[in-house]
């Protein structure tokens, strides 16, 4: 303390009569600053359109710009326009869709796919979420959270590439077979169905896995015993009790998991085969060609877009009356 | 529960620790091999594959230029993204809901359509492909992230911390730089790193935003489809060692940096 005070008289003889003053207190009495400050905050209204403008006007132009402008674009006959040709509005790109089968077979394939993916991402995870949250001490749950976390830090393509060496015919999968004598030939896993499968849900399994976690955590362990005091049995204390009151972590998982695996187009390209073609090479494949084709690759995107959103949507007020009817 | 469910989970848990690690691990072998072929079993072993990488002048410049563009991107994603969450935290104002919404959109946009949507924009905007293209579109991506996470730590501020620094005579822009954004830090750094690795990890927007020069994941994806070799997996484990140890480091600094708020 003593030694304190003493550090503290010596500065002040060492500035002489002058207070020191730090940067915060300079910039504080500073007169150009203080104008201005006093400017901007002359009403909590003006003060409010300083702070709002900029981030208001970023999330227009930016965030919503892409997708107006690819509505636009998907209206028009020509994009980008050429010197002297005219832009007409039309339709046309959208009734292109529902004319051709290889337009909207993959569509329909990547949300049934998509639909399927969700399902199996949700039953594989739920009880690797239990176990964690219900079943491991506090301390270790975390480390054994972080353990899942590393694989998933790696990018989308390095994953999808380990995937293919798993599966591929002289890949460990079908080593392991052919060791036990399951098999004399390699298994033909890669460019299925099948394969494509194992990637996205490799890719996609975390995104549900947290949520279902987090949720699963908030539940008070007192919820289960007293319906076991009560008599439950195991199946009916998860029908009854866990399960209505994690619905909505497996709402945003599988929201989530949704629109996440019908975006993906590299995994696809690299694990699926020409009959497991998925909407977003058909998307993709409008934008490797000329550029007049851009207005029907904008038009398929949107009806996606639309699609998926919609999905999800009726699925998230699906469950929340499932809900809102539990807990009357 | 029953001593029986409890193995059971276990067990279950245990499987999927295999399932997320095994394919890793096999590439990462797979790039000691000392044969061209991709494919077990390995016989003979050899670093050549990680000599040949380092040496190959190409890998080298892709790999800075992917840590080039995480960089700048990161930069305005947390500048934009903080902005935001200080706008949308605690003050109601008409249009609050929408502006969250738009803050959000990037994320939920499904992959490949949110780059088909960037390609078409930066016509519009003017800019070319290459590498202004692919930082503007991650910039834009990660934004939301951003917002979140700095959202989510912005509602822990005790509200009387600001007003008793403006009834000692703060203006907003003070308090705000000495009270807020300290309180920000560890939620901006952690958000700045899940950016850097969500860019350095982006291959749909790099790959439809990106000129003739490739990003790492645009490299690995094209050697893939010229055939499979123990190069790219190589190059493949360099990319996944940098990033998960980054991954790894952040994940222990954001946990020290919250322990030490709470005391």
């Amino acid at each position: 303390m003593s030694n304190d005070a003493a550090a503290r008289t010596g500065t002040d003889t060492a500035a002489g009569t002058k207070p020191a003053r730090t940067f915060w207190g300079g910039l504080s009495v500073w007169a150009p600053y203080t104008a201005l400050m006093k400017l901007a905050t002359a009403s909590p209204r003006r003060q409010f359109v300083i702070l709002a403008a900029f981030p208001i006007l970023w999330v227009l132009t930016q965030h919503l710009g892409p997708m107006l402008q690819m509505l636009r674009v998907s209206l028009t006959d020509a994009y980008p326009v050429a010197p002297g040709v005219e832009q007409h509005f039309t339709l046309d790109n959208y009734t292109r869709f529902f004319g051709e089968r290889i337009f909207w077979q993959p569509f329909f394939r990547t949300l049934i796919f998509a639909g399927v993916l969700t399902f199996c991402t949700l039953i594989l995870t739920y009880p690797v979420a239990y176990f964690l949250a219900r079943h491991v001490s506090r301390k270790n749950q975390m480390l054994m959270l972080l353990l899942l976390l590393i694989p998933f830090w790696v990018g989308e393509i390095v994953r999808t590439y380990a995937i293919m060496i798993l599966l591929g015919n002289t890949g460990a999968v079908n080593l392991v077979l052919k060791w036990f004598g399951l098999i004399d030939r390699p298994v033909p896993f890669m460019y299925t169905t099948f394969s494509m499968g194992v990637g996205i849900v490799y890719l996609t399994a975390l995104y549900m896995l947290l949520p279902l976690y987090s949720a699963l955590e908030k539940l008070p362990k007192s919820y289960s015993e007293a319906a076991a005091d009560l008599g439950a049995g195991a199946w009916t204390r998860f029908r009854r009790v866990t399960l209505p009151l994690t619905l909505e972590g497996i709402s945003s998982g599988c929201t989530l998991v949704f629109l996440i695996s019908t975006g993906f187009y590299a995994t696809p390209v690299l694990l699926g085969g020409p009959s497991t073609t998925v909407f977003a090479e058909t998307i993709a494949g409008f934008f490797h060609v000329a550029g007049d084709e851009w207005p029907t690759g904008a038009a398929f995107a949107t009806i996606m877009f639309v699609t998926a959103m919609l999905l999800t949507g009726v699925f998230q007020k699906l469950m929340y009356t499932l809900r809102k009817g539990d807990t009357k | 529960m029953t001593r029986g469910n409890r193995i059971l989970l276990s067990c279950i848990y245990w499987a999927f620790v295999l399932y997320v690690f095994v394919p890793l691990l096999l590439m990462i072998l797979m790039g000691f091999k000392d044969s061209k072929f991709i494919g077990f079993p390995i016989r003979s072993w050899t670093l050549d594959w990680y000599t040949g990488v380092f040496a190959d002048a190409e890998v080298v410049s892709t790999l800075t230029y992917s840590v080039a563009i995480a960089v700048l991107s990161t930069l305005i994603s947390v500048f934009v993204g903080t902005w935001l969450a200080v706008l949308l935290e605690g003050r109601r104002f008409f249009g609050r809901a929408a502006i969250f919404g738009l803050t959000i959109l990037p994320a939920l946009v499904p992959g490949i359509i949110s780059a088909i949507a960037f390609r078409i924009y930066a016509r519009l905007l003017g800019i070319e492909p290459g590498m202004g293209a692919i930082v503007w579109a991650h910039a834009v991506h990660n934004v939301p992230f951003v917002a979140l996470v700095v959202m989510a730590r912005l509602s822990t501020l005790p509200k009387s911390q600001i007003e008793a620094a403006r009834d000692l005579g703060a203006d907003p822009i003070i308090a705000f730089l000495r009270i807020t954004f300290p309180y920000l830090i560890p939620a901006i750094l952690g958000a700045s790193i899940f950016c850097l690795l969500l860019s350095f990890d982006d291959f749909v927007r790099s790959f439809f935003l990106g000129g003739y020069e490739p990003t790492l994941p645009v490299l690995i994806f094209a050697k893939l489809r010229s055939g499979m070799s123990p190069e790219i997996n190589a190059i493949a484990t360099v990319a996944l060692v940098l990033t998960a140890a980054i991954g790894i480091w952040a994940e222990r600094f954001t946990r020290r940096a919250n322990k030490d708020a709470k005391t």
